[in-house]
């Protein structure tokens, strides 16, 4: 009697254990989800989401200076997006006065130095996002767009002097992707100058395009 | 089992330094589960945009990018859209928690530690432009460092300035505050006047203006300095300035 409690003891129950085994495991896998989500237990961490409200880029284009003629301006600038809507942005540029009229036409006359001619401004504005839209090129590409409008202040370096100035205007963005768009924009700059006789207002009109990248 | 999760853990620092140098590329992006009856996808981070698919309660989305208040997800089937982050904030975590994503409001305007802004307005009739950045020590008080630029039809002034900030309601919305400041002022006359000579003094200044949180991280800041410059002459000088601008907080 006493053998053949040690015999189930030490024989059968382990190899009943065993068998049991794999049935216990057989049952929990049973219990799974047919699909499995591949989704790991993990918190939500935010720094691992890329935040792209800034926008950096250069453009390029022609700038109208009131009576030195139009000249090539390029130049960069530096976008923060407040909202959907809202914008601050900076721009820097820089062109060069050409002659005036009256120095063509008199010869062997400078109203300005060379120096002087390099036309220098900055300004800081805030910009409106107006009509955000789709444009679609082809069937198979739509890219996201906006027109905005934009305004603001900031200083213009020319003519020997640097003076406030104040600039509105408007542009259309198209987002090529979500990280790189191209601009296309016209301003004016308008600023008070007392280089050709009394003091006006002058009125400097810009068209440029820009690449810009956002970060 | 444990095996590999041993193996895991030793190679687990590895991969995020690797992670940490090349830009986290293999680094498993935020996945969120939809808890709402369903949520809303956009063409574009803006309502502008137009719905254009909708995600059921159960769905999980990738969240791949920020715009302002905005998520780029992605579902299973490799749809991209943009779902706003309000929708964002009611879905759960891989643990079944609420997510939470910053989403500024007028709680952390109260309890905001950096502001920075842009203003604009007029210095003794010529226009002022100005720019600053401001910690806050406390909930009360806080230090400014600012550079103005001054245009006017006589002169361009830059000036550099420090002040304190007391804000006596910092749970006002509209807050009212007291400045406090030291700075230097350089004075560079226009060419075409017969006295070109240039100009530095100090100055002291104590002003007195208003906050006003609008939506989000900004705010609108309106205020007046009077500075007073400390000439080298018989007499020392006064000038007025205000400025009103948008600010934004961290």
């Amino acid at each position: 009697m006493e053998n053949r409690i040690k015999h189930i003891l030490l024989t059968v129950l382990p190899f009943a254990g065993l068998l049991l085994v794999p049935t216990v495991v057989s049952a929990q896998e049973d219990d799974r989800p047919l699909i499995e989500p591949d989704v790991r237990p993990q918190k939500v961490d935010e720094a691992l989401i890329d935040t792209e409200n800034f926008e950096i880029g250069a453009f390029a284009g022609i700038l109208n200076i009131e009576d030195f003629e139009s000249s090539f301006l390029w130049g960069g600038k530096l976008t923060y997006h407040l909202s959907e809507t809202f914008f601050f942005e900076a721009n820097v540029g820089f062109a060069e006065g050409g002659e005036t009229s009256f120095e063509k036409l008199a010869g062997d006359v400078q109203v300005l130095s060379d120096e002087d001619r390099d036309y220098r401004y900055y300004n800081i504005n805030i910009g409106m996002n107006v009509l955000p839209g789709e444009a679609f090129l082809t069937e198979n590409y739509a890219f996201n767009t906006n027109f905005y409008l934009i305004g603001g202040a900031g200083a213009t370096d020319f003519a020997g002097d640097t003076r406030f100035t104040v600039n509105v205007g408007a542009g259309y963005q198209v987002l090529l992707t979500d990280s790189v768009s191209i601009h296309l924009g016209v301003r004016e700059h308008f600023y008070r100058i007392d280089v050709l006789g009394e003091e006006k207002t002058s009125m400097n009109t810009e068209v440029s395009g820009g690449l810009t990248v956002f970060f | 089992m444990r095996l590999a999760l041993i193996l895991l853990l030793l190679t687990a620092p590895l991969s995020a330094t690797a992670d940490w140098l090349w830009g986290g590329a293999d680094e498993p992006l935020p996945q969120v589960q939809v808890a709402e009856p369903f949520v809303e996808w956009r063409t574009g981070p803006a309502v502008g945009y137009p719905v254009f698919h909708t995600s059921e309660k159960g769905e999980w989305l990738t969240l791949r990018m920020r715009k302002t208040s905005w998520l780029k997800v992605t579902d299973r089937k490799g749809r991209e859209g943009w779902v706003h982050v309000d929708d964002v904030q009611l879905t759960l975590d891989g643990e079944g928690e609420q997510v939470s994503l910053s989403d500024p409001r007028f709680d952390n305007f109260s309890s905001r530690s950096w502001e920075a802004g842009l203003m604009m307005g007029e210095f003794e009739g010529a226009a002022v432009t100005a720019i600053y950045g401001g910690y806050l020590m406390t909930r009360n008080l806080s230090a400014e460092l600012w550079g103005s630029q001054v245009l006017g039809s006589a002169s361009e002034i830059r000036m550099v300035n420090a002040n304190i900030v007391h804000q006596p309601f910092p749970h006002w919305r509209i807050s009212p505050f007291f400045t406090l400041g030291v700075g230097h002022i350089f004075i560079e006359p226009k060419a075409t006047l017969a006295d070109p000579g240039d100009r530095d003094n100090s100055i002291g200044h104590a002003g007195l203006g208003v906050r006003a949180y609008v939506t989000d991280n900004y705010f609108i800041r309106a205020e007046v300095k009077d500075y007073k410059i400390f000439t080298n002459r018989a007499t020392n000088e006064e000038a007025t300035e205000w400025k009103i601008g948008l600010s934004i907080f961290f």
